[in-house]
Order: C-alpha cells, then sequence, then structure tokens
C-alpha cells in the first residue's frame, strides 16, 4: 500500500508541507492539526518531516494521485510510494548523487535538465 | 488531539510600538483602508516612515523609528517569510531592506504584523514577544549578557534561553553595536536585510534582538480562488515549468555561476572594476560548481519558497580553516571577496564572508572597502604602516591578515577603524583623490551587478532612495519577449518598447523599463514576497500577484489601483529623500563609471551625454520635475498623496504644478 515517506537529506526546511496540509481541511494555513511537521535542530543543521498521515489527502491539489504535501515539496523530500517504489526511489538518489553533485540538493525526479551518469 | 487554533485573518494589520526609553509597548491596529492603499510590508513601512521620522530627524538617536514589517500574505505560502526593515539610514536617506528566513510568519502568527522600535534603551535589552492570543504581548528583558556576542552566539544562547524550538530571532552582530556603517540585521544564522544600516540604528538603541512566537493559523478571504492563484504562482515558478531559462539554475547553483558567466560579457568587477573580466579558470574555482562538489551539506530556504536550494549550508572539512561553517553563498560573496579583490581561494572567500556574517557586517560594505584600500595601497596613498602591517594587495597573498581584519571591522580597531567608516568616508580621511576608487553612491557601497553593459543598472543604482540597491528592480532584464505580445503590454498598462528595453547599451527604454520594475517590485516586496521569484513573466504580469492579494484579502480592488500602490510607494521613498535635501545631482553613478571605458570591451563610460538622457526619461515618466527629481503635485494628488504635498509647501519646498 502507498503512503508518504520521507528522505530527509533532502528536506530544505521550508515548511510548505506543514503550513497547507492544515488548510485542506479547514482552510486556516499554519493550524495545530497539520498532519505532517517539520523540526528544526538548532544550528539549522538538519531539518526533519514528521508525518501522521495515512496518505488518503482530504484534498490533493492536482491530479497526480498524491497527497498535496507530496505535489508540493519542492526538493523530493516527501514521496508517495509502496515500500518497494520507496526503495527504489532511494536507490535513484544515492546513484544520482553518485553522478552529481546538485542531487546532494534536489531529488532526480524533480530535476527537469538532461544529465547522465558518468 | 491537536490544539485548537486561534484563527487571523489578512484584512487588518496591527502594529506594536516599543519605546525603548520608557520602556513601554502598545498594540494598536492601523487603519483598514491601508491594506489597499499600501498593501503592507515594505508599502506600510514606507508610509509609517514618512509620517513617524520627521526631516532633519537624528538617524543615530532616540527620535529615529525602526520598522519591521510582514504584511498580508506573510505567513501563507506566498510570503516567503519575507520582512521588510526600514528606518532614516544613518547617510540621510530612506534605508529600507527585505530580509527572508522565518521570522515575518511567526510575527503573524503571534498577532503583530509591524513593530515600530523608538527611544534609546539605558542598558541593552531584547524584544521578547510572544502570542497576543495568550494575553502577554511583549516585554522587553535585559540583554546585557548578550551585547557583544557574534550573531551564531546570539542565536544559541537566546535559544537556550527561552527553550523553544520554534522561537524566531533578528538580531545585531558586534559590528552594529559598534555603529559600523551600513551594518544589516541578522536572523536565521545566515539571513540579512537592510544594509543601508538598519543594524546600525537598532545597535544605537541598544536593541540586541527581537524574539516572536505565535500560534495563530491564518485564514484567507477566499479559498478556492487563493489555491488556484497559488497553481499559476507554481507553475510560473516550477522547475519543469517555468518559462525561464534562470529557474532551474538559479533555485539549485544559485548566483555564484554569475562569476563564471559574467567575465566573458565584459561584466564581472574585477580589481575595483578597473577590469570588468577575470581570468577564466580562476573564475572557474569560486563558481557554484565547486562549492556545490566540495562544500554543500545541504539544502535550505526561506519560508515556503518553491525553490528547492537557493540557499544551502556548507562546511570546510579539512586544512587551514577545517571546521568552518556557513551558509547562503550567493551573488555578492563571488565578487566582494572574489574577483574585487582578485581572490580565487574559495575556502577564503567563504571563511572572509562567514566571519562578517558572525561579526554582523555588510559584506558589500566590506569588499568594497576593502577593494577601496587595495587600490590605495597600489597608488601609494595607504601604506602597510597604515594598515597595521598588513600587504593590501590585489591577489590576496597575505590571507592570515584579510581574516584577522574582519573582527577588527567590527570592533573598529586599528586600520579596522579606518574600513569600518565605509569607503566614501574613509576616503574622507585619506583624501589625495582616493574617492575616486569608492565605488559607491550616497555613501553606500555598489553591488554585484555591472553598469557599463546594463544601462537599466546605472540608471538603476544611481536614483534608488535607499543607495545601491538592485531588489529595488531585480532582474536587470524583462522576460523573454516572446512570452507576452505588444498588445498584452498595452491591455497590463505598461508603457515600453520591449525591444529597446533589452538592448543593454541603448539608452532608449531604460527610464521607463526601470519605471515598470521598481513600481512592480515594490508591489511584490509589500505583499510581500520574494523579488528573486520574479521568473518567467511575473515581473511584467503582475495578475497572479493581484489575485493572490484579492483571495487573502478579500479587497476586491481592481488592477489599476492594485499597480498604483507600488508608485505610491516609489513616491514616499522618494518624497523622505526629497525632504531630506536630495535632488537631481545626488543620481549620479559612482566617478569610476562616469569617467572611465571598460577596457577590452570597448563599453564607453556612463557620460553625460548617454546618462542624462536616460535620467530625463525616468523622471519624466515618474510625473517627477526633471530639473530637481521632485515629485509634482499633480503626481501626488491622482496618487492620493496630498498630504505629502502638503508637507512640502510646509517645508517650503517648492514642487511643481
Amino acid at each position: 500500500m502507498k503512503r508518504i515517506y520521507v528522505i530527509e537529506s533532502l528536506c530544505n526546511g521550508c515548511r510548505l508541507c506543514e503550513t497547507f496540509c492544515s488548510s485542506l481541511a479547514s482552510g486556516v494555513f499554519g493550524a495545530a492539526d497539520s498532519r505532517i511537521r517539520v523540526i528544526k535542530l538548532p544550528g539549522e543543521e538538519q531539518d526533519i518531516p514528521l508525518i501522521d498521515c495515512d496518505g488518503r489527502c482530504v484534498r490533493p491539489i492536482d491530479d497526480s494521485g498524491g497527497p498535496t504535501c507530496v505535489s508540493l515539496c519542492p526538493t523530493g523530500a516527501l514521496i508517495y510510494e509502496g515500500q518497494e517504489g520507496a526503495a527504489a526511489k532511494r536507490l535513484e538518489l544515492a546513484a544520482a548523487r553518485q553522478a552529481h553533485s546538485l542531487f546532494k540538493v534536489v531529488a532526480p525526479w524533480k530535476w527537469p535538465l538532461p544529465w547522465r551518469l558518468t | 488531539m491537536a490544539a485548537a487554533t486561534t484563527v487571523r485573518d489578512n484584512r487588518t494589520q496591527t502594529i506594536l510600538w516599543v519605546d525603548l526609553s520608557e520602556g513601554s509597548t502598545r498594540l494598536e491596529t492601523l487603519p483598514e483602508a491601508w491594506t489597499a492603499k499600501y498593501l503592507g510590508s515594505r508599502g506600510v513601512n514606507a508610509r509609517l516612515l514618512f509620517d513617524h521620522v520627521p526631516a532633519g530627524t537624528d538617524p543615530l538617536g532616540p527620535d529615529n523609528v525602526l520598522f519591521f514589517g510582514t504584511g498580508p500574505l506573510d505567513g501563507l505560502p506566498v510570503g516567503m517569510g519575507r520582512i521588510s526593515i526600514a528606518c532614516k539610514s544613518p547617510r540621510g536617506t530612506v534605508a529600507e531592506g527585505s530580509c527572508g528566513g522565518f521570522f515575518g510568519p511567526e510575527m503573524r502568527r503571534a498577532g503583530v504584523d509591524y513593530i515600530a522600535i523608538r527611544g534609546q534603551a539605558d542598558h541593552p535589552v531584547y524584544l521578547y514577544i510572544q502570542d497576543s492570543a495568550s494575553g502577554e504581548v511583549a516585554e522587553l528583558r535585559d540583554a546585557r549578557h548578550l551585547w557583544g556576542l557574534k550573531t551564531d552566539e546570539t542565536d544559541a544562547a537566546l535559544r537556550r534561553e527561552l527553550a523553544d524550538p520554534d522561537v524566531q530571532f533578528r538580531y545585531i552582530g558586534p559590528a552594529a553595536e559598534n555603529l559600523v556603517h551600513a551594518s544589516p540585521i541578522f536572523g536565521n544564522l545566515h539571513n540579512s536585510g537592510g544594509r543601508a544600516g538598519c543594524g546600525q540604528v537598532m545597535g544605537s538603541k541598544g536593541l540586541k534582538a527581537i524574539a516572536v512566537r505565535g500560534t495563530q493559523g491564518i485564514r484567507v478571504a477566499d479559498y478556492d480562488a487563493f489555491v488556484d492563484a497559488y497553481k499559476v504562482l507554481r507553475q510560473r515558478l516550477d522547475l519543469a515549468t517555468s518559462r525561464d531559462m534562470w529557474t532551474p539554475v538559479w533555485s539549485t547553483y544559485g548566483a555564484p555561476v554569475l562569476a563564471r558567466l559574467f567575465p566573458d560579457l565584459g561584466n564581472l568587477m574585477t580589481r575595483n572594476a578597473q577590469q570588468m573580466t577575470w581570468d577564466y579558470d580562476k573564475a572557474m574555482r569560486i563558481s557554484s560548481e565547486p562549492y556545490l562538489d566540495s562544500y554543500v551539506t545541504k539544502a535550505k530556504a526561506c519560508y515556503c519558497c518553491p525553490w528547492p536550494a537557493c540557499q544551502k549550508l556548507h562546511k570546510i572539512d579539512s586544512g587551514k580553516y577545517g571546521g568552518f561553517k556557513g551558509g547562503n553563498y550567493w551573488a555578492a560573496q563571488p565578487v566582494v571577496f572574489g574577483s574585487l579583490i582578485d581572490n580565487d581561494d574559495l575556502e577564503l572567500l567563504l571563511v572572509l564572508s562567514g566571519l562578517c556574517n558572525q561579526y554582523g557586517l555588510d559584506v558589500f560594505h566590506v569588499g568594497y572597502t576593502l577593494a577601496w584600500a587595495m587600490e590605495c595601497f597600489e597608488h601609494g596613498l595607504l601604506t602597510t604602516t597604515d594598515a597595521d602591517g598588513l600587504e593590501l594587495r590585489f591577489g590576496c597573498t597575505d590571507k592570515d591578515g584579510l581574516v584577522d581584519l574582519i573582527p577588527k571591522i567590527a570592533r573598529r580597531e586599528g586600520f579596522g577603524g579606518l574600513l569600518a567608516l565605509g569607503c566614501a568616508e574613509a576616503a574622507k580621511v585619506v583624501g589625495q583623490g582616493s574617492e575616486r576608487f569608492c565605488l559607491a553612491v550616497k555613501g553606500q557601497e555598489l553591488e554585484g551587478i555591472p553598469q557599463r553593459n546594463l544601462y537599466m543598472v546605472a540608471l538603476g543604482i544611481a536614483v534608488s532612495e535607499v543607495g545601491p540597491d538592485h531588489t529595488r528592480w531585480y532582474p536587470p532584464y524583462p522576460c523573454n519577449p516572446s512570452l507576452i505580445s505588444p498588445e498584452e503590454l498595452a491591455e497590463l498598462g505598461i508603457d515600453l518598447d520591449l525591444r529597446l528595453a533589452f538592448q543593454g547599451r541603448n539608452p532608449e527604454q531604460k527610464g521607463k523599463l526601470l519605471r515598470w520594475f521598481t513600481i512592480s517590485r515594490a508591489i511584490v516586496e509589500s505583499l510581500p514576497s520574494c523579488v528573486f521569484l520574479v521568473r518567467d513573466t511575473l515581473g511584467l504580469d503582475l495578475r497572479p500577484w493581484w489575485k493572490l492579494f484579492r483571495a487573502a484579502t478579500g479587497f476586491d480592488l481592481d488592477y489599476r489601483e492594485f499597480v498604483a500602490a507600488g508608485e505610491r510607494l516609489m513616491n514616499l521613498d522618494r518624497a523622505f529623500n526629497v525632504r531630506e535635501g536630495y535632488r537631481r545631482a545626488d543620481d549620479r553613478p559612482p566617478v569610476r563609471m562616469a569617467t572611465e571605458d571598460v577596457p577590452g570591451f570597448g563599453y564607453p563610460r556612463l557620460a553625460p551625454e548617454r546618462f542624462e538622457p536616460m535620467l530625463d526619461e525616468y523622471y519624466e515618466a515618474n510625473g517627477w520635475s526633471v530639473t530637481t527629481s521632485i515629485p509634482t503635485r499633480r503626481k501626488l494628488a491622482e496618487l492620493g498623496l496630498d498630504d505629502v504635498a502638503a508637507e512640502f509647501a510646509a517645508l517650503g519646498i517648492e514642487a511643481e504644478p
């Protein structure tokens, strides 16, 4: 079954998921009932999204089939996959990082321009 | 179960008045009509500044007021966490700057949209603002234990003290405490704003920091319309769908790639802009690629930004500077600590700019003043004796000396005391013609974008009410002209020939182009949002921003009225400077750009025959006097600023009809 997985090393801490989530049910941005929270460690050195949601989004923002937070995530740190799909995405990221340092900061599935494994 | 959230709307905005002399605070509501007339953030700050800081106010005295402003879209996924910081600059002009991060949304969540700080504390204090829904609004707390701490130390100390991971801060470093020229205000460790001396003013007030914590949620007036408008904004800005070639580049590599794209175009200021090109291998060493390869540890973003990695954190792993951490390597640093002083050591560059952040210095001030000193040294106007033993040569052979110099500037020690003045004031001390090596306008140092190949930039830095500031009109070119037809332009009320506007070294249309850019960016910064996100057609077609504003606030403003708010802000800024005595003669490029051709490229100097017609076109298009640059009475009346005209009359300032 698909659910929302987090790739923590890609999270840039923008809090878009957290801010938008609560609005989907109540229309209120940044309310306390968001199903996702980004924990920021002091020194800004780590951003950790914590999810309490089964991924069945009350109001998907597009027709991608995934929840709104996954659609909106700028870096690709949130993915909506089954267990095997999630493992495959992690492998894809690791391989891309071997090939290009760009993928320290953005997921290959979010990067629109050509690149190749060397 | 989650706690119930107090909810606020975006129609009315509140202001917290803080008097540091009295030790008092007072929360007020601003007139609702202001949200339609001035939007918010930079627009409301311009109004407040004009109203509360009269002509002749001592910038470093108790009567100057320091404003922090959010806006109706802050705290929503559009505001990008921007705040406007404004006061009267210690140089006499408007001082205003935008700062990103997470502070603005936290202010809105605390129910405080603006903070106005006047007076002077008798000992260092910090302001702690808590959610207005919980009763206690704000208190001033002792900050004697924080005074003298660097920005990163202040952040850590306050975090320990308040023991709340979500509290947000803005603070100053030792440079601002010591009233060093151009010191900005910092936050989230690597974000800063208000480089025209807002930090200096905060230091003069004895205010070390502001801490804010809020819990309120924000409701928009029309949720469906807001989400629809947001989708359009995302389409213009997402990597895969933006029709702007720079979107993927800026949002991942960041602007340091300009270091290697600029030299071939004659655009990279090298050795204090004596040259406008640089050795390609040197440029490549400080560009984004080696930075990303060897130093970046993770992506960072401001609040809700749709771009993945405009900011990044970095760490130097080993070697002489092993363990040095920092963030936000952007367009400024490769110029001011790279080509400008002819340094191709990326680690030295990261350390110099990181130390500026830690000590609370403005990198443009330090870089341009250092480059000025190096050119003085080359001409024998400064010696190693003057420079406390430092060999001040371009090429930066004495790296340790430069690293030691940064704290000395912040503390005004020895030779650092001269550089702490900024190049315009330091040149007055050194004299002997050293003024022509100072690349500054209205006493404030330049930034990274060249003038003699991009005339709109030359005009923009000359007329800017805050001194050189590219965020007033960024980016320095219109969008791809094929994305918008002349008919659509006319429909949007933009009087511009895009074909001519695009020609960098053609003076024609530059006044009109700058006028439109200044108005449109004023609007974006008043919502607020980030001017770096003026991508695709978002800088010409403001309808996506307009729809977001309407949906968020519920104000049924028509498009022309919305655009007029930007022009109103531009006129308030100009009026503030007019009241302080600034006129057309003050709107000038730096001496070097006006008197020297670009070597090797054939780009001529900005001689009067090229520069003056652009000024004429700009003033005329604005409805300002071509002889004095004072807004005409007709223009002020058209914008509903009759009170400004009345004040001019009362002060004996002659505005044309």
